[in-house]
């Protein structure tokens, strides 16, 4: 049934695009319909599904004489990222509910990047994989570069170029896998367990891992991200910084890591202290980490501030995969979830709520227009989804970041450290940015034209993303009970068996 | 029906059709439409693909099939270019129908040299008598010569067509001047002879120059880097669905000829050539990229974009030689889809005079034309290599080849070539579709599209997403297309 | 030196004469009949070749050139009306002033 959350989404596409250009409600509506039907889906596998074992959804023959398989399968890690999808699906299309221009092509390449993300969670042979992993790109360039603001067209350039890079790299890497493996199958699992020469995992892994977390914003390749939030419109930022970056970080674990393991392991030498690329990748997540929270401290636009707090959170998951223990990887996959959320959350406070009604995301501007009192709605989420994204506990921020916290102390106290001070730099530009763009001195210049007040959608897709923080937040065993497992299938045997 | 006329089935028939819209074109008195001719002409393409469908029964059910001493070689490979071949002037046709706005006089013509060049082309891939190459050549360039220059009256036209002319007859010093050493070097000009003889030559330093200089003349045939400065000029100035043909057939017919004489008649010379190809693909892929990246015209960026093709194409030598005919043969066809279906878009929307060209004056198209911009956009985007179109299975099977054979920095740069090439095609979609509407886009006459151009449009865009979603198909075929030198063809050619 | 060798200088000599003019020359008939040395050149070549080859009573270099001769002067009868067709527009066969093509 799983499968069908890619079908509906592609079909949706289809259906919206025929649509008359006038009926905007009835597209949107569409487009909402699609995006539940998905989460429905995913809700119920999740629930269902009691282990975290590794299930097959669907398999059939796509072209047997170079053995590429059409091969989706779940297993914990992938429900969580598909139910995470659904819950981001719908609140962006809640989110987007007053876009005027276009309104049929926009939720047509929407459903597209939805259903295609989906499509790459699910794969499970490279090339499927790697087919849904391009398609992504071009829709969420379109969303940009259309419906975008501030130099929408070179936020969008950039971002695909870097896209594309990064997916080139990973395509050199998965066909040279596929050829040493001796070009029988692109399944995941028959080249998982394939064992590769030492040498070869020692060049193909950081190709691939690079390729991946360049989506994921690994510093210094994350530039693409902060400029692209900012030109996307609000819908496109939600996905872009609620999925579509996971996308990066669930290709360095699932395919990166269990097809190269070895790659992870010590190079029998130092250089510049750096004894491995495992040693490497750390080290710049830690960067990220820290770079991204100092940067976005010293932003004067909102979106920019949200948009490098995201480079910084996802240096927490790229730390966490590289942690190579139980816990640190397992963090680093409820971090996934956790940014997915509250990124979702904040972009759209920013994007939707603030930016659509005062047609300014200045820090210094914002702060006279007495937005505690004008939008107190938009206040208490930002407010509530700051505190969520600082790791305060009772939020799924907090589990996430203990978990890649204790993962980082067993590898090394001075990674801790490094995410200690991020953490810490991370409650300093949340309260920053709450201070200035809500709580500032009211000079009491009553606006004679008040923003329009929080509309329906907003608040329903506010409370879907706020409570799925909390449940995860109060309940983390929710998820834990579908990761760990997967963590111990036999695909992540080489990884157990490498470095971990 | 005897073998010899079997063997040259498609292009008797087009042949004998081209005659045919030859003579009955001053029977058609002047101001009256031409497009009978065009109709005879689309038939006769349609017969002489059924025909080379013909040849593959035959020869599934008997193999390879020789004719005339053995210089003309119909195989599964032969076969597989005459269809492409067939398929690419059947599109062109019916998508330049109604291409010339008023009914000019010498529109006939127009159809006879396409089924001309078609025949030469055709002859270049089944023939395994350079002399045949030489001739198939000839006429193939000959014709598009003229098709280049044909928009008359235009000097862009004449510029255009003298420089493909001056540089393609220079093209061909080079390739005769090969062949004739290469039959110094072995005392043949056949390929299984060549390739028997080069094992025993005494001058094995004149068959690698010969080898190199075959290779300059085809290189420049299929507009390989550094032989690739005619292209942007003639593209720019040819008509555009002219353009679409010469930059998919031709090409396809000179890559054919290339699998066969490399690999077939000089694989002792594999460690020389192979050097060479490296060189070409990567210097193509490099200078195509480069170049289309600061291009306005639009069909000057195609024409960069098709260098850049040529040396993904010229990627696929490098693999072994079943997967080097397969892969190529795999890219041939994709590629053909995409590029004549971009150029068919292109001549839809600016007509015969091209009142739009450069980027700017696409700005804004897809709210006015939205049905061709979505068409333009699909084929910018196979030809980038998005999955689900035939670019990105081509491209994966091409660098598979080559990787397979341990060629992994040609894969890396080629790879990496094409994240760069993103940058120029993304940079027209975003005109077209994220701006609005440009004067020059508002000021166009919306020209309907004809039922015969629909048509053509339609094949071409099914082909490409076909070629993407399904290729198990085609890749069966091409994996089993790997000519072979076959005895009857390497016996000495004294029966003269 | 043997007359191959002879011949084959004198081929190559004729080939590299044909690829200066052609490279060199501005005015597109000049370049013209730089091409036309550079296929003469391998004409010689084929005849030379049949002619002190192993095998002179294969008659394949002859064929050769007899068709490559009759092909070229095609080819130049083209060459040549598409430098008319040239000349009409621009008053001019200037390879140099024929340059509205630029990117």
């Amino acid at each position: 049934m799983l499968a069908y959350t890619i079908y509906i989404s592609f079909f949706g596409a289809l259906v919206v695009l025929l649509m008359p250009k006038g009926s905007r409600m009835a597209i949107r509506t569409v487009a909402l319909l699609c995006a539940i039907a998905g989460f429905a889906l995913a809700l119920t596998a999740f629930v269902q599904h009691g282990t975290g074992e590794l299930t097959t959804v669907a398999l059939a023959p796509w072209i047997p004489s170079l053995g590429i398989h059409y091969h989706l399968a779940a297993d914990g890690i992938t429900l969580c990222l598909v139910l995470l999808t659904g819950v981001v699906a719908i609140a962006g299309v809640l989110f987007s509910w007053n876009i005027e221009q276009r309104v049929n092509e926009f939720f047509a390449f929407y459903l597209l990047l939805i259903g295609s993300v989906y499509g790459v969670f699910l794969s499970y042979d490279l090339f499927l994989l790697f087919v849904f992993y391009e398609i992504v790109i071009v829709p969420k360039y379109f969303l940009i570069a259309i419906w975008g603001s501030t130099r929408r067209e070179y936020g969008a350039m950039k971002l695909a170029i870097y896209s594309f890079v990064g997916s080139a790299m990973v395509l050199v890497g998965l066909i040279a896998a596929y050829v040493v493996a001796g070009s029988h199958s692109m399944d995941l699992a028959a080249l998982a367990s394939y064992r590769y020469p030492l040498h070869f995992q020692m060049w193909a892994f950081p190709l691939v891992f690079t390729g991946f977390a360049i989506l994921a914003g690994l510093w210094p390749f994350h530039t693409w991200a902060p400029t692209g939030h900012v030109a996307a419109p609000t819908a496109a930022s939600m996905l872009l910084a609620g999925v579509v970056m996971k996308l990066g970080a669930y290709g360095c674990l699932r395919v990166a890591m269990t097809l190269f393991p070895l790659g992870l392991s010590s190079w029998g030498f130092h250089v510049l202290g750096f004894g491995s690329w495992r040693d490497v990748f750390a080290v710049l997540a830690v960067i990220g980490i820290l770079y991204g929270a100092l940067v976005a401290l010293v932003q004067s636009d909102f979106k920019f501030v949200i948009g490098y707090s995201s480079v910084s959170h996802m240096g927490f998951i790229l730390l966490g995969l590289m942690t190579l223990n139980q816990i640190g990887i397992t963090g680093a996959v409820v971090q996934m979830i956790s940014h997915g959320l509250l990124a979702g959350l904040l972009f759209g406070v920013v994007g939707r709520m603030l930016y659509d009604r005062t047609h300014t995301r200045e820090l210094g501007k914002l702060g006279p227009m007495n937005l505690s009192r004008a939008l107190p709605f938009a206040t208490v989420t930002f407010v509530l989804a700051g505190m969520a994204s600082m790791g305060l506990p009772g939020f799924s921020g907090f589990v996430a970041e203990l978990m890649i916290l204790i993962g980082a102390w067993r590898v090394s106290p001075l990674l801790a450290i490094g995410v200690g001070l991020g953490i810490v730099t991370g409650v300093a530009y949340v309260w920053r940015a709450m201070q200035k763009a809500f709580f500032a001195e009211a000079t009491t210049i009553i606006d004679p034209h008040p923003p329009a007040p929080i509309t329906l959608p907003e608040k329903l897709g506010t409370g879907l993303l706020l409570a799925s923080s909390i449940a995860v937040g109060l309940y983390p065993q929710m998820v834990l009970r579908l990761i760990a497992p997967a963590l111990n299938t036999p695909l992540f045997s080489g990884l157990h068996g490498g470095g971990w | 029906m005897s073998t010899n006329l079997l063997a040259l089935l498609p292009e008797l028939v087009l042949t004998i059709t081209g005659v045919l819209v030859m003579v009955l074109e001053p029977v058609i008195p002047a101001g009256k439409s031409r497009k009978p001719l065009g109709w005879l002409a689309i038939l006769g393409s349609l017969l002489s693909g059924l025909a080379a469908f013909y040849q593959l029964q035959i020869v599934n059910a008997q193999g390879t099939l020789t004719a005339f001493y053995s210089t003309i070689q119909i195989d599964p490979f032969s076969i597989f270019f005459h269809l492409l071949i067939a398929a690419v002037v059947l599109v062109t046709l019916l998508g330049s129908l109604d291409y010339f706005e008023s009914p000019i006089t010498h529109a006939g013509e127009y159809f006879a040299l396409v089924l001309f060049g078609a025949v030469g082309m055709m002859f270049m891939t089944s023939s395994v008598e350079l002399l045949m190459v030489f001739i198939g050549l000839e006429i193939s360039s000959i014709s598009t010569y003229i098709l280049a220059g044909f928009r008359k009256g235009r000097a862009t036209a004449s510029e255009s067509s003298i420089k493909y002319f001056l540089l393609g007859s220079f093209a061909t010093a080079f390739f005769l001047y090969g062949v004739a050493l290469i039959y110094g070097a072995t005392g043949s000009t056949s390929i299984g002879p060549i390739a028997a003889g080069l094992a025993i030559t005494r001058t094995p330093t004149m068959a690698i120059l010969a080898v190199a200089m075959v290779l300059i003349g085809l290189g420049f045939k299929v507009s390989a880097a550094p032989f690739h400065v005619w292209t942007p000029d003639v593209y720019q100035g040819a008509p555009a669905p002219v353009v679409g043909l010469m930059s998919t057939a031709p090409k396809a017919a000179a890559f054919a000829v290339l699998l066969r004489f490399l690999f077939n008649g000089t694989p002792m010379l594999h460690g020389h050539w192979i050097l060479l190809i490296e060189i070409l693909a990567v210097a193509s892929m490099c200078l195509g990229n480069l170049g289309a990246l600061k291009q306005h015209d639009v069909k000057r960026l195609l024409a960069y974009s098709s260098i850049a093709h040529a040396g993904y194409l010229l990627v696929a030598f490098t693999g072994t030689h079943q997967n080097a005919v397969a892969g190529a043969c795999f890219y041939t066809a994709t590629y053909a889809a995409m590029n004549v279906g971009a150029f068919l878009v292109l001549s839809q929307l600016s007509g015969f005079s091209e009142r739009i060209r450069s980027i700017e004056d696409f700005t804004g198209l897809a709210l006015k034309r939205p049905g061709m911009s979505a068409l333009l956009g699909f084929f910018l985007l196979s030809l980038i290599g998005i999955p689900f179109t035939g670019g990105f299975f081509g491209k994966f099977y091409v660098f598979s080849g080559a990787l397979q054979n341990g060629h992994v920095w040609l894969g890396i740069v080629g790879l990496a070539n094409s994240g760069v090439a993103c940058f120029y095609y993304l940079r027209l979609l975003a005109a077209i579709y994220s701006r609005p509407t440009s004067d020059s886009v508002a000021y166009i006459p919306v020209r309907k599209v004809t039922a015969p151009a629909a048509v053509a449009l339609a094949a071409t865009a099914l082909a490409t997403l076909g070629l993407g979603i399904l290729p198990n198909k085609l890749v069966h075929l091409v994996e089993r297309a790997t000519p072979t030198t076959t005895a009857a063809v390497a016996v000495q050619p004294t029966q003269q | 030196m043997t007359p191959l060798n002879l011949f084959l200088l004198l081929s190559a000599l004729l080939f590299s004469i044909g690829l200066a003019g052609a490279l060199t020359r501005r005015n597109a008939i000049l370049v013209l009949i730089g091409i036309e040395l550079m296929l003469n050149a391998a004409n010689i070549n084929l005849i030379a070749f049949w002619r002190f080859g192993p095998n002179p009573e294969a008659l394949t270099g002859v064929m050769f050139a007899i068709f490559s001769i009759s092909v070229a002067a095609a080819e130049a009868a083209v060459g040549l009306a598409i430098i008319l067709a040239v000349y009409r527009h621009n008053k001019t066969t200037n390879l140099n002033q024929i340059d509205t093509l630029k990117g």
